[in-house]
């Protein structure tokens, strides 16, 4: 996150600002590779001609199209086309992020701040299995470092590194949302604690040790040549219209009146010397309220009060008699209220002194 | 341990994720049964009687929430299902949409018949593929069978519910800073007012809510609000799905209701501690202030006792803890998260975090000196009022909580360094670059 700050610090830093104070070399915070491929590292790109060839397909032309139909701005499907752009090359290249832009409509610049901002989008490729391993609290206290510890010396490389047959990169994350199975470990996008019927699974009750980190690397080695992939977005979504008013969008906007009017709720009334008190729940939208009262097997209309009045006086109310409130939202009217029968006011509790 | 009832995670272990099972169970009868004869006015009323508070942290009561949703502004209304468990120790959402993604599908068209709600947005965390993956395929067989989409089930009402990838950024957890990422932004906060409720996703009125908060709809409009209310505590109504994790002998998510003595759930759901004696109980995630065990032993999992005893509820993601530990390395593991997580906006947050980081380290490596901890104190104190979101205050919190209820450990931890009476030099413990 802060990671895009201190890359922009650092690149203005080291190549355009002279301060007057000696040139001091300048000391990131401790973060053992988190991020990978950082802002400021130099990463050898594919020619512009290569990354547009890969991405503009008429399959993700249509699944663009999809992406663009949900959101009424088209930026909002910028984290979706980076996310495909990751899908196709594993990182997010820098032509690839300005094609990303331009499908969406924005700034070249505003897409490079964006997929620096989040730490799942790769500046630099990766290895064929990325292992993600939380170090967040719960897995700490579960035994994480010394497991990291371990896997960095089986692997034999640091975290943030990738092994030198191109395999294995290894990260520390955190929170990965799986604690009580922890410690927890992503490889690529399945959270894995080991490998059953040749897949990587977590069963509730099982977490990571020693052991079932070497079935889970021995699976790896297996698959090298048929790396598991999922869908970047998790499979596609059939029968919606997006969103209206999107562009390629069918969608038609919501009609005011889809659902019943709403009535005058939790009427009670309230009888004293003054007559019937009325108490009830008004929605905003009421534009009119009538208070009736039972005659017989007739209503009888009492009174109108305003739609902002919080309580309503019949005087010539008693207890027993029966009130019910009938509200109008714009044209339609609602169906009536509850029956309150009244009742006796409570004398004031006297407080005392 | 008194069975309780299970609200959210009814259907765990029993297949629901395919409709035609989650039909058997029960599922979406209350949209064929109930909903389309209901008023918005009447199930927002329906869900303030069952006192749902929200899930994701904050606790704000539900149908509140929805109530100060304008209605017929002309703008559309959004909801945005806040999927991006971040939190450390928190791990229910993930097993929720994991094991029954209908059951939200199912709320979230309650909710977007309260709030008129055309579109909604499932904003989940970019880890959670599996999630998405499961939600998806639930997505396509409610539009096959014809709950979602247009004029559902021969009525006026439309809706379409997308699923929209996050990309990795705790942060983006908070509501506005969800909104910003939704547009397609860097998920930064958001100054407040306008609130979501009002001004949020496009400018048009948009109501975020956590997925536990969601799945409890279906349920209580199924029964009555009050039978939802009678569960838990007279101002928090329901069940609570709690994620216990840390030294427990069967870590997991666990259904009770609001207000279940602490130690009932470390000892009879989750097995009790292992590996040495409870030393401290995080009861709310990692941003919340630690328990000590005698505290714990007193202690309900509710909003009101937590709060009271100066610690908070959260996310009900209780972390527990053995006496084999020492608090500054798990401080230091939130000092860690933490300051990699604040977004940069608010200097006191972006610097503060930091440094706090990078004295914890110090102490950690055995560079720790005297005065420490009370420097980490007053630079806590800087945080509260002054920053966008609650983040900074979420490390200083833990920070001032852990120093003053376990200075022992830091004690411990300093006293490695054989230079610790020496004043600090100061250029040690400066990040360097923003200074
Ligand atoms: C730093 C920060 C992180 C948050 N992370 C989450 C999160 O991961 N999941 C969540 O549901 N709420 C999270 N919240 C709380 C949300 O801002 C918001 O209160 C919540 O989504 C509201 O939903 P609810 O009313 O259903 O609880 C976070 C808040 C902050 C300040
Ligand atoms: S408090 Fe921290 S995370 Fe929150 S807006 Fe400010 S800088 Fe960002
Ligand atoms: S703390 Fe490791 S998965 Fe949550």
């Amino acid at each position: 996150m802060r990671e895009h700050i201190q890359g922009a610090v650092q690149f203005v830093s080291n190549n355009r600002l002279k301060f007057d104070r000696p040139a001091q070399p300048i000391e990131a915070l401790p973060d053992p590779g988190q991020t990978f491929g950082y802002v400021n590292k130099e990463v050898p790109q594919p020619s512009p001609k290569e990354v547009l060839a890969k991405l503009e397909t008429p399959e993700i032309k249509e699944r663009c199209a999809d992406l663009l139909s949900r959101y009424p701005v088209g930026q909002g499907a910028l984290l979706e086309v980076l996310w495909l752009v990751q899908g196709v090359f594993g990182w997010v290249p820098r032509e690839g992020i300005r094609w990303a832009a331009k499908v969406c409509g924005c700034a070249p610049a505003h897409a490079l701040g964006v997929a620096t901002f989040y730490t799942m989008y790769n500046h630099a490729p990766k290895g064929k299995f990325l292992l993600q391993f939380c170090r967040n609290i719960s897995c700490t206290i579960k035994g994480a470092p010394a497991l990291i510890a371990h896997v960095e010396k089986s692997l034999n490389i640091k975290t943030g590194e990738t092994t030198p047959d191109g395999l294995f990169t290894l990260l520390q994350v955190e929170c990965l949302g799986s604690c009580g199975n922890g410690p927890m470990m992503l490889v690529n996008d399945d959270f894995a604690t080991d490998v059953e019927n040749d897949q990587l699974v977590m069963k509730p009750g099982t977490t990571l040790t020693e052991e079932s980190i070497a079935r889970i690397l021995k699976w790896c080695y297996a698959h090298e040549d048929n790396v598991p992939k999922h869908d970047v977005l998790g499979g596609i979504v059939k029968g919606h219209g997006g969103h209206p008013g999107a562009p390629g969008a069918t969608a038609k906007p919501q009609v005011a009146d889809y659902a019943p009017p709403s009535p005058v709720l939790n009427v009670k009334a309230e009888a004293d010397e003054n007559g019937a008190t009325l108490t009830w729940k008004g929605a905003p939208e009421f534009t009119k309220i009538v208070v009736e009262k039972k005659n017989g097997s007739k209503w009888d209309v009492v009174g109108e009060p305003g739609v902002k009045d919080k309580a309503f006086v019949d005087a010539a109310g008693k207890v027993g008699d029966v009130y019910r409130m009938i509200a109008t939202s714009g044209e339609r009217t609602a169906k009536p209220s509850n029956e309150a029968v009244t009742t006796q006011k409570p004398a004031p509790v006297e407080e005392a002194k | 341990m008194a069975e309780c009832v299970k609200v959210c995670t009814q259907n765990f272990g029993k297949g629901a994720q395919d409709i035609e099972v989650y039909k058997k169970l029960g599922g979406y009868a209350n949209i064929s049964e109930r909903l389309f004869n209901m008023s918005q006015f009447e199930l927002i009323d329906y869900v303030q009687r069952s006192n749902l508070r929200g899930r994701g942290g904050a606790g704000f009561p539900t149908g509140m929430k929805w109530s100060f949703v304008p209605r017929n502004s002309g703008k559309p209304v959004y909801i945005v299902v806040n999927a991006d468990e971040g939190e450390g120790g928190t791990f229910k959402d993930h097993f929720l949409m994991l094991e029954d993604p209908h059951r939200l599908i199912e709320g979230l068209i309650i909710a977007a018949w309260a709030l008129g709600s055309r579109a909604a947005y499932i904003y989940c965390r970019g880890e959670f593929l599996p999630c998405i993956e499961s939600i998806n395929k639930a997505l396509n067989q409610a539009y096959a069978a014809g709950y979602l989409g247009e004029n559902i089930m021969g009525t006026k009402f439309c809706f379409d519910i997308f699923v929209h990838r996050g990309a990795g950024a705790y942060i983006c957890g908070e509501e506005t800073a969800l909104i910003n990422s939704l547009e397609g932004q860097k998920g930064q906060p958001r100054l407040k007012p306008p609130f979501p409720a009002v001004s949020g996703a496009w400018k048009s009125p948009t109501c975020v809510n956590n997925v536990e908060t969601i799945m409890a709809l279906p349920w209580i409009l199924q029964h009555d609000p009050s039978e939802y209310a009678k569960m838990g505590t007279p101002r928090a109504g329901g069940t609570k799905v709690f994620c216990i994790s840390g030294d427990v002998k069967n870590p997991g998510v666990y259904e009770a209701p609001l207000g279940t003595p602490m130690m009932t759930m470390i000892n009879e759901y989750a097995g009790g501690v292992v590996g040495g004696k409870l030393k401290a109980v995080l009861p709310g995630g990692s941003s919340c202030a630690p328990l000590t065990a005698e505290e714990a032993a007193v202690a309900t999992m509710d909003y009101e006792c937590l709060a009271s005893m100066k610690t908070m509820f959260g996310s009900g993601a209780m972390i527990v803890i053995n006496d084999t530990h020492n608090m500054v390395d798990l401080l230091n593991c939130l000092g860690n998260f933490y300051s990699h997580e604040s977004c940069g906006q608010c200097t006191p947050c972006r610097e503060g975090t930091g440094l706090l980081h990078r004295m914890l380290n110090l102490i950690v490596e055995g560079k720790g000196h005297d005065g420490d901890v009370e420097l980490m104190q007053s630079l806590c104190g800087g945080f509260g009022g002054v920053t966008i979101c609650p983040l900074s205050i979420s490390l200083g919190g833990p920070v001032s909580s852990y120093t003053a209820k376990f200075r022992a450990d830091f004690d411990e931890y300093i006293a490695k360094n054989p230079d610790h009476a020496k004043p600090r030099v100061q250029e040690t413990y400066r990040p360097g670059i923003f200074w």
